[in-house]
């Protein structure tokens, strides 16, 4: 499971449309609007690394986009990541199957 | 995860978000975030990929990384992160990560043709010794190499270079950065006689007009891309202009895209300085006080071997344009010369040699480059309207001219990637001096770097064949006295010769003349232009190749022995940016396994190496310098010896641990700070390597225009690096402008003050007349450089363009984004981009896998006639991210043969469904 920060800026007077497109797509969360500036910031909640970034990409596509780029990322028991580490170091092959072939 | 631990992030993740957008919380949200946060340590870090050099924080908790944000105080990136700067904290715990020496083996002694089994770091380094021994008796200095990085940390590069230069006596150590900036040296060193760009990020906030040449920002650079886009969206007045050779992510929101035909960029930026001429749009003033004009010789080949001994046969055609070429049309009207006139490449050896010129023969030069003769000769896309075409050159001249504007011109790739790379490098420094725009806030020709360190290491240390640290280059005896006297080396330690270029190195290995060699820190048996000579030549009995590398690699695979790597916030480092910015970091996490950082590795290797070994007499092939009269390098060991030194000191404490290093404590707790150091504790001789080398190495630099700040300052809680030369502790922001940089001479206005081929010969456009050498201190050079048409082009046989480079998601050859398993399947292979148009009519669909044959070799990729790059008719373009789609045995081995960089952007190719 991945969270990610993101920060949206939008012209100022598209900002309460742009918030309620944002509020319709799927794992985002808007938390704090500064209406003067554009600045909305919300969350991503996605599975897995493709979703955080085609889910990032479908934020950048909207019309009126100024600007849409992660801030923050935490994937503390992010399950893909955990199983990246072999539990034990010294139980696993030291020779990668590439270096095999 | 439960829900309210996912709830308490969100919050903790929007509070970051927020702080980093400038919006005020209130009280209570950010005490929630907080505590969200319990028994997170952050720390202030850099990411790991590209040039631009954005500042990240480090969450950990329990020896893990857990958790990355965007530094809401770092200048660059302003707490924003592109997508590649969320795998700083994935990409080091990868499945295959390697945590062990691994070398090729049978019954239990080194075998070329063996498997590779695990080691212990002992053996391993046994076996590298006595192999490296073996060769270095045999060959001497020059039969040995190191493929060097654009991603060593400062004193990983600084450690190897000393290893090399000063300890082993060769030249033989090369970066990857050769494939990547290269051109955009030659272009500083030309131009200003000093590396790296005048100005820094800030000119996009200040400017009204971004030209991007041969750069796709929004893929590439993706946040100086949201800088650039966000005042673009916030002030009409703003414009921006993409050139390019395929239509981009960066034509999106840009007002002007111009597509030009490959090679022609030269042409366009002639045409503009014509028109500059022609509407006397020249800045006299400045040009007059400030700068000179200069040309060179055109007959320079294309850094291709003199010889076709090794060529395929295929390859033949081209590689004799090495030694001539006749002229086509364009070229002969482009350099006043008559079409199929041949012309014997007599200056293939001395490239960069070059005189000034008269502002008259200047103008002269330019002449040729009419607006009909460019628009013909440069229109990229076939289905465009040529007259819709030439208003665009025109309205991209005006824009350039228009005093009421600023203009920034940034590039990368396309210009440095290029058979005449220094020449369209040199271009846009003429353009903006010119018009007296540059060095300037928002006005400046700004070269953008595509790898972390290519500047803070590559450039800045010297881990070039031909460079010693701050500029100073090998072949000048007083750099080299410099140098030995800063190192408290004998005199004559040092080797005048230069030595080989990356892909030198790989051309020395397959024809014998290196045959031990030391990868590190890149991938260079994949993102070398003509790989299929070199995979054959890195298997070679006789070579021998070692690979330190995190993961497995297209090199590791073709190496003899694989030492297990530490990786970026495994390792304390400095990283130096685009923008001249040096940024620091510590240890956050142990690395995995016996993984060890190149700082330790380096060392170790030193440790096995006594003066006698290496400081006696040397034969060197071809030397040819000053002192060094009958072509070997002295023995220095008598000198050694009165200076204190004894026969049998081993490099390791001669070079590295002298007695001052080892007054540099570690543990170092000031700035330490809990941290740890495993190299330092490794080593256990009590002293802080990093820290010592660096503080050594920045000495180089102190009052030579270079300055750094001392190794504690860049890791003060409230630095986000500086931008050298950092003088009386204030860094510089506009280099060559007496109103920010203390190095111009009062009153000068502007003053530049580079000392790099300062003294120069004069004569007309073709030839020098008068070979007395007049001093130009001070001064800038204003180069004509005409257009020279590729080597190689499309034709019958080979019939499209093919141009290769980055996607955003991945980063070079792949070896860390692609163990991110997800990311990797976002795009599962490198794809063909292609025109519909050209696909239909070779019978391929969309999704069809096809090969991509050249002179050189072929791969399958499957066919994109879609999506984010759009080809016109003619062109196409695959990534070099993937060894399934290798497409490095496609393209070409030519270099600008100035600056010896690979051009990955012209070969010609023909496709056809597999």
């Amino acid at each position: 499971m991945n969270i990610s920060g993101i920060l949206v800026v939008v012209s100022p007077q598209r900002v309460e449309s742009m918030v309620d497109q944002l509020s319709g797509l799927d794992g985002i969360d808007v938390h704090h609007i500064d209406a003067a500036t554009g600045r909305i910031v919300i969350t991503q909640e996605a599975a897995t690394i493709r979703d955080e970034v085609d889910g990032l990409k479908r934020i950048q596509a909207l019309p009126g986009i100024i600007l849409a780029e992660m801030s923050y990322h935490n994937f503390e028991d992010d399950s893909e990541l955990l199983q990246g580490i072999p539990a034990d170091l010294d139980d696993t092959d030291k020779v990668p199957a590439y270096l095999k072939e | 995860m439960d829900v309210t631990r996912r709830e308490f992030l969100k919050t903790s993740a929007a509070a970051a978000t927020a702080t980093a957008a400038g919006i005020t919380l209130p009280a209570a949200a950010l005490a929630k975030s907080k505590e969200a946060e319990a028994g997170v340590q952050w720390d202030k870090g850099v990411c790991r990929f590209c040039g631009t050099g954005c500042g990240i924080m480090v969450g950990t908790r329990d020896g893990r990384i857990v958790a990355t944000k965007g530094d809401p105080d770092a200048p660059v990136n302003k707490g924003l992160n592109c997508i590649k700067g969320y795998f700083n904290g994935k990409i080091i715990y990868g499945k295959d990560r390697l945590t062990q020496p691994l070398m090729r083996m049978t019954d239990g002694k080194f075998d070329k043709q063996g498997k590779f089994q695990a080691v212990s770091w002992e053996r391993a380094f046994d076996e590298m010794e006595k192999q490296f021994r073996k060769t270095y008796r045999e060959m001497g200095p020059h039969g040995v190499a190191i493929f060097g990085s654009g991603q060593y940390t400062i004193p990983e590069g600084y450690v190897s270079a000393k290893l090399m230069k000063a300890g082993f006596r060769s030249n033989n150590i090369d970066p990857n950065a050769r494939h990547c900036m290269a051109s955009a040296v030659v272009g500083f060193i030309q131009t200003f006689g000093i590396d790296e760009p005048a100005g820094n990020y800030d000119d996009i906030e200040h400017t009204d007009t971004v030209v991007t040449w041969g750069a796709n920002m929004a893929e590439c650079h993706p946040i100086l891309w949201a800088r650039v886009s966000d005042r673009r969206l916030t002030d009409d007045n703003v414009k921006l202009v993409n050139l390019t050779t395929i239509s981009n992510q960066t034509s999106d929101i840009a007002d002007m895209e111009i597509i030009f035909k490959p090679g022609t960029d030269l042409a366009i930026q002639n045409y503009i300085l014509r028109e500059i001429v022609k509407n006397d749009a020249v800045n006299h003033d400045f040009v007059n006080k400030h700068c000179v004009f200069a040309t060179g010789p055109y007959d320079i080949g294309y850094g291709m071997r003199p010889t076709d001994k090794y060529c395929y046969e295929a390859e033949k055609d081209i590689q004799v344009k090495e030694l001539r070429v006749t002229l086509d049309k364009d070229e002969a009207i482009a350099q006043r010369k008559k079409a199929g006139e041949v012309v014997e490449q007599k200056n293939t050896k001395v490239p960069v040699k070059h005189w000034m010129i008269g502002y008259e023969d200047f103008k002269k030069g330019v002449e040729p480059y009419t607006l009909d003769f460019v628009a013909q000769l440069s229109k990229g896309d076939p289905d465009e309207d040529l007259e819709a075409y030439k208003k665009k050159l025109q309205e991209l001249a005006k824009l350039y001219m228009n005093k009421n504007r600023k203009v920034v011109s940034f590039w990368t790739m396309g210009f440095n990637q290029h058979y005449r790379g220094s020449w369209v490098n040199e271009q846009n420094y003429a353009i903006h001096l010119l018009l007296g725009k540059q060095c300037m806030p928002g006005n400046g020709a700004f070269s953008l770097t595509g790898q972390p360190s290519a500047c803070g290491t590559a450039r800045e240390v010297g881990t070039f064949a031909h460079r010693l640290p701050a500029d100073l280059v090998v072949f000048n005896p007083k750099h080299r006295a410099f140098s030995e006297n800063l190192w408290k080396l004998p005199p004559n330690t040092l080797n005048p010769k230069v030595g080989s270029h990356i892909t030198k190195i790989m051309r020395d290995l397959e024809d014998g003349n290196v045959k031990w060699a030391w990868v590190q820190v890149n991938n260079p048996f994949q993102a070398t232009a003509n790989a299929n000579h070199w995979l054959k030549a890195a298997r070679k009995a006789d070579n021998f190749l070692v690979v330190s590398d995190p993961y497995p690699t297209v090199s590791a695979k073709v190496a003899d022995l694989i030492l297990p790597t530490a990786m970026i916030f495994e390792k304390w480092g400095l990283y130096g940016n685009a923008e001249r910015r040096t940024q620091a970091w510590r240890q956050q996490v142990a690395p995995p396994g016996e993984a060890m950082g190149d700082v330790w590795q380096g060392l170790e290797f030193s440790k096995r190496f006594k003066l006698k070994d290496v400081w006696g007499e040397q034969q060197v092939p071809g030397l040819q310098a000053e002192g060094f009269e009958d072509g070997k390098l002295p023995s220095v060991l008598a000198d050694a010896q009165k200076m204190g030194y004894s026969p049998d000191d081993t490099l390791y404490d001669v070079l590295f641990a002298t007695k001052d290093n080892r007054k540099v404590k570690w543990p170092d707790k000031s700035v330490a700070k809990g941290h740890d150091n495993h190299i330092a504790e490794k080593l256990g001789d009590g002293w802080f390597p990093e820290k010592a080398l660096f503080n050594e190495y920045r000495q180089f630099g102190v009052g030579h225009a270079h300055d750094l700040a001392a190794f504690d300052v860049y890791y003060g809680d409230d630095v986000r690096g500086l931008k050298w030369p950092v003088v009386d502790g204030k860094e510089t922001q506009w280099r060559f402008n007496e109103q920010y940089d203390s190095y111009c001479a009062k009153g000068s206005g502007f003053d530049f003050y580079g000392k790099a081929l300062k003294a120069l010969p004069s004569g007309d456009l073709d030839k020098v007349t008068n070979a007395e050498k007049t001093s130009l201190a001070s001064k800038a050079k204003i180069f004509f450089r005409p257009y020279a048409a590729p080597p190689e082009q499309p034709d019958k046989n080979y019939d499209l363009w093919f141009s290769t480079g980055r996607v955003l998601e991945h980063w070079h050859t792949g070896t860390m984004t692609r163990r991110v398993p997800e990311l990797h399947r976002a795009v599962p292979t490198a794809v063909l981009f292609m025109n519909p148009a050209d696909a239909e009519a070779r019978g391929i669909k969309r999704n069809d896998i096809a090969w991509i044959e050249s002179r050189r070799g072929k791969v399958k990729a499957l066919v994109e006639t879609q999506g984010r790059n759009r080809p016109t008719k003619g062109y196409t373009f695959a990534a070099f991210f993937d060894e399934g789609v290798f497409v490095n045995k496609v393209c070409l081995d030519v270099t600008c043969p100035m600056s010896k960089e690979e051009d990955f952007k012209k070969a010609a190719i023909k496709v056809y469904k597999a």
